[in-house]
């Protein structure tokens, strides 16, 4: 009985910590980190779904939750596209976002012309129904195809470090997929624009060509040769 | 009682959902926001915010050597084709071009606008409409070009107080011989004087109006006082009546603008009335002659204003400028309308420019575009 007592104040003792733990949180946000508690909702910028959500009564329960307010590029215009203004931020440098939209713009914008260039080359309906021309459905086509399955992490056993393949989480897919078309994309001659050779790798990776793609599949085959170390993501 | 009006408002209602059944298929069989007619002769009123098609021929034979902008060419190169709309500017001077009398002095139309209205495209209208009518083409497509870009100056040879843009002059003798290259075999256009050039190269009366054009070509270091000759033979033959004369020049205000990128030796800036080029235009811009029409397009960047305070001619021209095209017609260039608006995003979705299209974007360009022409461009390149 008095050990049951015992555990049950350690139990008591251990969620007030993780309470006061939590409250040290909400007040004193870390460095660099958002500056809204964490129970504060994003917002929902969209005008569809907004309408939709009218319809079904939900707006009514998020009435009074504290809500962020939305980001700059948050906007409820048609074009709007929350991938394409996360690539915006990953090429961006020095916060220099007039720069990097112009760039994205100026990509879809060569994306376009080549592939109507292609489209006016070809001779039958046929070949031109095949070529896709919206910049956003090969923008998207292409991040697809560059995101990797597995990826590899330095674990240390035994004083060696290993390279151990481990699952990777969607986000990060998508993170590393964006960075290689971008770095990809700086890889040129300096008489290339930046954005006409991404518009280059975009197509490519599109079509699943190209330097981005072969890079994902170097990775997997490393993969595939680390395969014998995988157990070390748990032993 | 009231039955039978209902009745009648159903049998309404029906026809004029019948009627716009009709409508709604006519539409699909003739594409609205095109022309058929490629000949600016015809284009009436009712071809307003259509999109006409310039033949290939035409357009090498008038723009190889500048006219269309850079931007509408790339364009042009996508689109594959060249497609300009038919607008109320242009319209307005083509149709008046038509009616004028022609042995009064010579009419001064005064294209201007805000940037990226579609002058420099409302005049090249107009270059295309003075081909097809039998104009003798003077057509001048960009002063600063000539003001502010000059590819090389020099001191007169005749007059040491003069610059000469003689690279420049030489290269417009060609667009010039290009444009006109129809007129210059005809017989009648020869020389009204002799011209000594030097102790051995001469022009005599009665030679070719061509043999001076092919002097100041391959004589570069003439180049720019041919032109000069060539404005005032062009005059005596245009009120003789022997030709019809239509003079277009693109940023004319250049002329004006004190401050050019022209320098002498001791990097001091050559005013535009100490250029040997400005001349001539200026004396073909005077309504001293008869049997000719002058057409100006005003422009800030001509004279490096990006973004000039005022549009206005008398901005643009100054004081002396204003005075020497005064009396004129103004001929304001304005964003699209409505209609026009419309039609340019039928064109773009037509020539697969729009890739992303819902009927609610149609209201967002318009307010985030104002509906000016190279703004909507801009603003439709990514989508």
């Amino acid at each position: 009985m008095a050990s049951l007592k015992c555990i049950r104040n350690k139990i008591q003792s251990a969620f007030i910590l993780y309470s006061n733990a939590n409250a040290c949180k909400l007040t004193v946000p870390h460095k660099m980190m958002s500056q809204y508690p964490s129970y504060y909702i994003s917002p929902i910028y969209n005008k569809d779904i907004q309408s939709a959500m009218t319809k079904a009564g939900e707006t009514q329960k998020l009435a009074h939750i504290p809500t962020r307010a939305a980001l700059i590029d948050q906007t409820c215009s048609l074009t709007h596209d929350p991938e394409v203004s996360l690539m915006i931020n990953y090429i961006m440098k020095d916060g220099n976002k007039i720069l990097a939209r112009s760039l994205m713009e100026k990509t879809f914008e060569n994306i376009k012309r080549i592939q109507i260039q292609k489209y006016h080359k070809c001779e039958t309906e046929e070949d031109r129904a095949a070529i896709i021309l919206n910049p956003r459905i090969i923008f998207h086509e292409a991040v697809d195809n560059c995101k990797p399955l597995m990826y590899l992490t330095p674990i240390k056993r035994g004083g060696v470090k290993y390279q151990v393949p481990v699952p990777i989480s969607d986000k990060r897919a998508q993170f590393l997929s964006m960075k290689w078309l971008i770095t990809a994309a700086k890889e040129k001659d300096s008489t290339v624009r930046f954005a006409y050779q991404l518009a280059l790798e975009l197509i490519d990776a599109a079509n699943n060509t190209g330097r981005v793609v072969k890079k994902k599949q170097d990775l997997h085959k490393q993969c595939e040769a680390n395969r014998a170390y995988a157990h070390y993501r748990w032993s | 009682m009231l039955q039978s009006i209902f009745r009648e408002c159903i049998i309404k209602s029906d026809i004029r959902l019948l009627s716009t059944v009709a409508n709604i298929q006519l539409k699909e069989r003739s594409p609205n926001f095109r022309c058929s007619e490629s000949n600016p002769v015809n284009h009436t009123v009712d071809n307003l915010a259509q999109f006409y098609k310039i033949p290939k021929e035409d357009e090498k034979q008038l723009f190889s050597h500048g006219g269309l902008t850079k931007t509408f060419k790339t364009h042009c190169q996508t689109f594959n084709e060249t497609c300009i709309m038919i607008r109320k500017p242009a319209l307005d001077i083509i149709n008046s071009l038509k009616h004028i009398d022609y042995s009064k002095p010579a009419y001064r139309f005064v294209i201007y606008g805000s940037n990226g209205s579609g002058r420099s495209l409302s005049l090249a209208h107009v270059v295309h409409y003075g081909y097809k009518a039998g104009f003798l083409l003077v057509h001048v497509p960009w002063v600063g070009d000539w003001m502010r870009r000059c590819k090389e100056s020099s001191v007169s040879t005749l007059d040491e107080s003069l610059t000469d843009l003689n690279l420049d002059a030489a290269l417009w003798l060609t667009h010039f011989k290009n444009q006109n290259s129809h007129f210059l075999k005809e017989e009648q256009f020869k020389m009204s004087r002799d011209y000594d050039w030097n102790k051995r190269e001469k022009i005599l009366k009665g030679a070719p109006l061509s043999e001076l054009i092919d002097f100041g070509i391959s004589r570069v270091k003439y180049a720019s006082q041919c032109v000069v000759v060539l404005a005032d033979e062009i005059k005596k033959l245009s009120t003789s009546g022997i030709c019809k004369t239509l003079v277009l020049i693109d940023g004319f205000n250049a002329f004006f603008h004190s401050n050019t990128r022209i320098f002498k030796e001791k990097k001091q800036i050559v005013p535009p009335n100490k250029v040997t080029l400005t001349k001539p235009f200026l004396n073909l811009t005077n309504f001293d002659w008869t049997n000719a029409a002058v057409v100006l397009c005003l422009d800030g960047i001509a004279i490096g204003q990006m973004d000039s305070p005022s549009e206005m001619p008398r901005y643009l021209l100054g004081k002396e400028g204003f005075e020497h095209v005064d009396p004129f017609v103004p001929i304001p260039v304005n964003n699209y309308n409505e209609k026009e608006f419309i039609s340019c995003l039928e064109y773009y979705k037509d020539r697969k420019w729009i890739q992303q299209y819902y009927p609610e974007l149609e209201k967002e360009l318009a307010f985030v575009s104002n509906s000016n022409p190279f703004r909507l461009l801009e603003i439709v390149a990514s989508l």
